[in-house]
């Protein structure tokens, strides 16, 4: 009885550690103990009990796409395939992709319908393997330690894109704004509006309309007093004003459409027109609507490059172009020494776990999304284990990642699993910016253009510098500004000098 | 022997040994087609049809897809006659205006336009490949590379293209973000790197200047180690001004559907000739590949080809009803009389119809007339039904009474087009 009783043991042992393969030779319980297994490697049988059903996931099809609609299924469940037999084709925007089996095998589940979207890296069919299965095809199926369906990928599938927004004039509006609460969309007129409006107009009626409305009522050149307002508290709302508009166009004598129009040039009018999304914005749009949520503040202070360079001028005198040195490998591993020192700013905001009980998972890698514009947009792909990168490692990834950035092959592999992102926006240019931060990261760094300023020597003389500016923002739900203010001290004191940072490279 | 398969083979034969000075019979041409490419050391092959068959086109370009090396790049260069193709899994009712296809009315209908533009019969394609819907005429060239997935980007051949154009004197052509081939329409003249694809010296600033005009639209079909890229090419489209008539459906605004969406651009020719576009195109592939010296022969195909199983079960696949319209994903078609200004009080409807996969899955209808006394039987009438097996919206609601109003509408904007094949 006790010898079925382990036999059976380890037949469900065997069932649950099917990824390890090292433990199927260890289960050897299968007829008998005495006659080990003849072949260890094949975990199925006759009988159906032993059989591996595991998800296959749907592969990248590249071009930062994280989801396509399923056109066509080839199989139903219980279908036997091949390898290399198709699937199903899917469709993202002008691509249509024929999906292939990578076993041999039987399908069990279908996990969408034809016209679904389905997403990249997610399941799609499950599948009973009966063929070997490599190292290369581990990574498709689900259990694959990169594929984890923790926190990252129930919650950003793919976070591709981290916006970049130079002007952040939602914490100005809010500081300025005391009408009641106003959607996102309608900040980026406001700057404008709160400069050329009269301060006065502004104190006595902020409780009278939202900024929207102000902002309309501005355009059609009215007087708020004059609309009667029919919202909330006798609050003026969009209507009142176009009806006012409409009868007082009638009333008054022709208004000219645009009075500021200059002499007439011979300009053709540009015509409105409807843009959607690309791919690569949708993703934006998603991700930086999640981090909607997070306070931001903004830690800004100006490092002093002028060692750094000397020490690249030094190194890449007498090397060819693609082996030369630009200051932000060398960024980049002064960011992860820092974070070692200040691990919590690398670390994955965890709210939906315990609803209660907000936690913070440290995580023990540095992988760091540097983000990098490209044709089709902003792409963050992510650099991993930097904490295990030299500075030359480093940047041989970084031009790897953004050549593939260039050519549209970045995988969702290289796209996911940051746990804290630097943007080099100053590749471009930018002063001070104020970096948006990807949830469920809880900081992000952005790096200014490194320009030529003068400073004062040790003796008051004159001396060129070049300084950059690295604009840090972090979530203040969980980092304060002592902490990001350390981390952003460390990370300049090694970029200062760097031979503190040699002395720590390991 | 049936006496027309002898006369089609005759045909052949003779068609092919007047162009060619060698009598090769239409049997032996297509299996050399099959062999030529499905050789493996044929790393560069390039192909050019001489049938203005778009299904037959097709069919051909998707069994390149299919045979050739897997290591090989193949190019294929054809011409359609006038026909409106739209991508796989697109929906032809919200896409194309079906009703101004074929030139005779549907019989019987009160709805017939003395405006048909009179450019003869337009067949309606659906192509493999994703993507929007296009319009081809003979002005237009279509180009296709088959290449190894691991090689394949969207810009790479677009890029090829456009030198090919930039060498004939079209500076004003340029790779643009969703990978279409535009013309820059600015005025202002700047310094712009010649060997930059992406911009020319023409290009503005986003949005400041006019906007270029598209003249190259793209569409990719991805199998497992192959990657295919087929675009049009307007060189000299004599029906630029009636295309936004074709695409352009009546039923639009009602319909809220799955499925890729076109996004329409303004248009325009380049203006060059075929041959000599084709003959540029075919230089600059040799070149891009490294065989500017020994470029691969071009051959021609054409009808002779459906003698390869592959081909012909293709072809006939591309021209079913079921293929053509039963491959539309799900959609609704929803008119409420409100959206129905500028008609008779007669046609006030309210009409909601959802249809998956060509059958019509609900209805619901309620007229001026009758309220929503017919609904039952109209929905006993519609439900279960195939779109593509209703011919004439007026003839299928025949002796009912109280439904000329829904035929009228169902006409209108639901029109069954006529297919080539069963």
């Amino acid at each position: 009885m006790k010898s079925v009783v382990s036999r059976e043991a380890g037949r469900l042992l065997s069932r649950q550690s099917i990824t390890n393969r090292a433990s199927f030779s260890a289960c050897r319980h299968f007829k008998s103990h005495s006659i080990p297994r003849q072949q260890p490697r094949r975990q199925f049988h006759n009988s159906p009990s032993l059989n591996i059903v595991k998800p296959y996931l749907l592969a990248d099809i590249g071009e930062g796409i994280t989801e396509c609609q399923v056109i066509q299924w080839f199989v139903k469940p219980g279908a036997r395939v091949e390898q290399f037999d198709p699937i199903c084709e899917v469709q993202s925007d002008k691509a249509s992709v024929e999906i292939t089996s990578r076993f041999d095998g039987v399908i069990k589940k279908l996990y969408y319908e034809a016209d679904d979207m389905a997403k990249v890296g997610k399941p799609l069919v499950d599948i009973d393997i009966q063929s070997e299965i490599s190292a290369a095809d581990e990574a498709l199926l689900s259990g694959g330690a990169e594929k984890q369906a923790a926190t990252e990928s129930t919650q950003t599938p793919e976070p591709k894109d981290e916006g970049l927004e130079v002007e952040r004039n939602d914490t100005k509006a809010i500081a300025e704004d005391a009408a009641p609460p106003v959607t996102p969309q309608e900040h980026p007129p406001e700057p404008t509006e709160q400069e050329t409006k009269p301060q006065r107009q502004l104190g006595k009626h902020a409780t009278l309309a939202t900024p929207a409305v102000r902002h309309m009522v501005k355009e059609y050149k009215l007087n708020i007093e004059d609309i009667d307002g029919t919202g909330k508290d006798g609050r003026v709302t969009k209507e009142d004003v176009q009806k006012h508009a409409g009868s007082a166009k009638q009333a008054s004598t022709a208004v000219p459409a645009s009075p500021s129009q200059p002499a007439p040039t011979p300009v053709q009018p540009v015509e409105d027109h409807i843009k959607q999304l690309t791919p690569v914005q949708a993703g934006m749009f998603k991700l930086m609507t999640r981090s909607l949520s997070i306070p931001h503040f903004l830690y800004t202070d100006s490092v002093d490059f002028t060692a750094m360079n000397t020490l690249r001028k030094k190194f890449n005198a007498h090397k060819g172009t693609s082996q030369r040195l630009t200051p932000l490998p060398f960024i980049v591993k002064a960011a992860s020494l820092s974070l070692q020192q200040y691990p919590l700013l690398n670390a994955h905001l965890d709210t939906s776990t315990n609803a209660d009980k907000p936690q913070l998972l440290v995580k023990g890698q540095h992988h760091i999304g540097i983000a990098m514009d490209s044709p089709s947009g902003l792409l963050v792909p992510v650099v991993k284990n930097v904490q295990s990168h030299s500075i030359e490692s480093l940047a041989a990834e970084i031009s790897r990642l953004s050549q593939l950035a260039r050519d549209g092959k970045l995988s969702s592999a290289d796209m996911t699993g940051a746990t804290f992102t630097l943007s080099n926006i100053g590749s471009i240019g930018g002063g001070a910016v104020a970096p948006v931060i990807s949830s469920p990261q809880v900081a992000i760094v952005g790096i200014g253009k490194a320009k030529a300023v003068p400073a004062f020597g040790e003796n008051g003389e004159l001396v060129r510098k070049e300084e950059c500016i690295f604009s840090w923002s972090a979530d203040h739900r969980v980092i304060d500004g002592a902490m990001a203010a350390r981390c952003a001290e460390a990370v300049r004191h090694y970029l200062e000098n760097i031979e503190s940072m040699l002395v720590r490279l390991r | 022997m049936a006496p027309s398969r002898g006369l089609l083979r005759l045909r052949q034969l003779s068609a092919a040994s007047c162009r060619y000075g060698s009598i090769a019979s239409g049997r032996r041409a297509a299996s050399s087609f099959a062999q030529h490419l499905t050789n493996p050391s044929a790393k560069l092959q390039s192909y050019i049809s001489r049938s203005r068959d778009p299904f037959l086109n097709l069919s051909i370009e998707d069994y390149v897809l299919r045979h050739s090396p897997p290591d090989s790049v193949v190019l294929f260069l054809y011409t359609n006659r006038p026909c409106v193709v739209i991508g796989r899994n697109q929906n032809p009712w919200l896409e194309v205006n079906l009703g101004i296809l074929k030139v005779a009315p549907e019989q019987g209908s009160s709805f017939s336009n003395p405006e048909l533009p009179a450019i003869g019969d337009v067949d309606l394609v659906r192509r493999r490949s994703g993507g929007g819907a296009v319009f081809h005429d003979e002005g237009n060239v279509n180009w296709s590379i088959t290449c190894p997935r691991a090689d394949f980007t969207r810009d790479k051949h677009a890029e090829m293209v456009v030198r090919a154009l930039r060498r004939l004197g079209i500076e004003r052509a340029r790779v643009n973000e969703r990978h279409d081939i535009v013309l820059d329409q600015g005025h202002e003249r700047r310094t712009s790197d010649p060997s930059d694809t992406h911009r020319t010296a023409y290009t503005g600033d986003e949005g400041a200047q006019p906007r270029p005009l598209k003249v190259s639209g793209s569409a990719y079909k991805l199998t497992r180690g192959r990657a295919l890229h087929h675009a049009t090419t307007l060189l000299a489209s004599p029906n630029l001004h009636i295309i936004p008539q074709y695409l352009h459906a009546p039923a639009k605004k009602f319909i809220e559907a799955k499925g890729v969406e076109s996004v329409s651009s303004p248009v325009g020719n380049i203006g060059l000739e075929n041959d000599i576009f084709q003959q540029r195109l075919q230089e600059e592939f040799a070149t891009m590949y490294g065989a500017r010296d020994t470029p691969p022969v071009v051959r021609t195909v054409g009808e002779a080809e459906l003698d390869i199983p592959e081909i012909r079960k293709g072809y006939e696949e591309l021209r079913t009803k079921e293929w053509l319209l039963s491959q539309t994903p799900q959609f609704r078609l929803k008119v409420d009389k409100s959206d129905l200004d500028g008609w008779s009080h007669e046609l006030n409807v309210l009409l909601d119809i959802n249809i998956h996969h060509g059958v019509i899955k609900s209805v619901d209808y309620s007229d001026f007339l009758y309220g929503t006394d017919r609904e039952a039987q109209i929905r006993f009438a519609l439900v279960g039904k195939k779109l593509q097996d209703i011919g004439d919206w007026h003839d299928f609601f025949r002796g009912r009474e109280g439904t000329e109003a829904l035929a009228e509408c169902l006409t209108r904007w639901l029109p069954i087009p006529d297919t080539p094949g069963a």
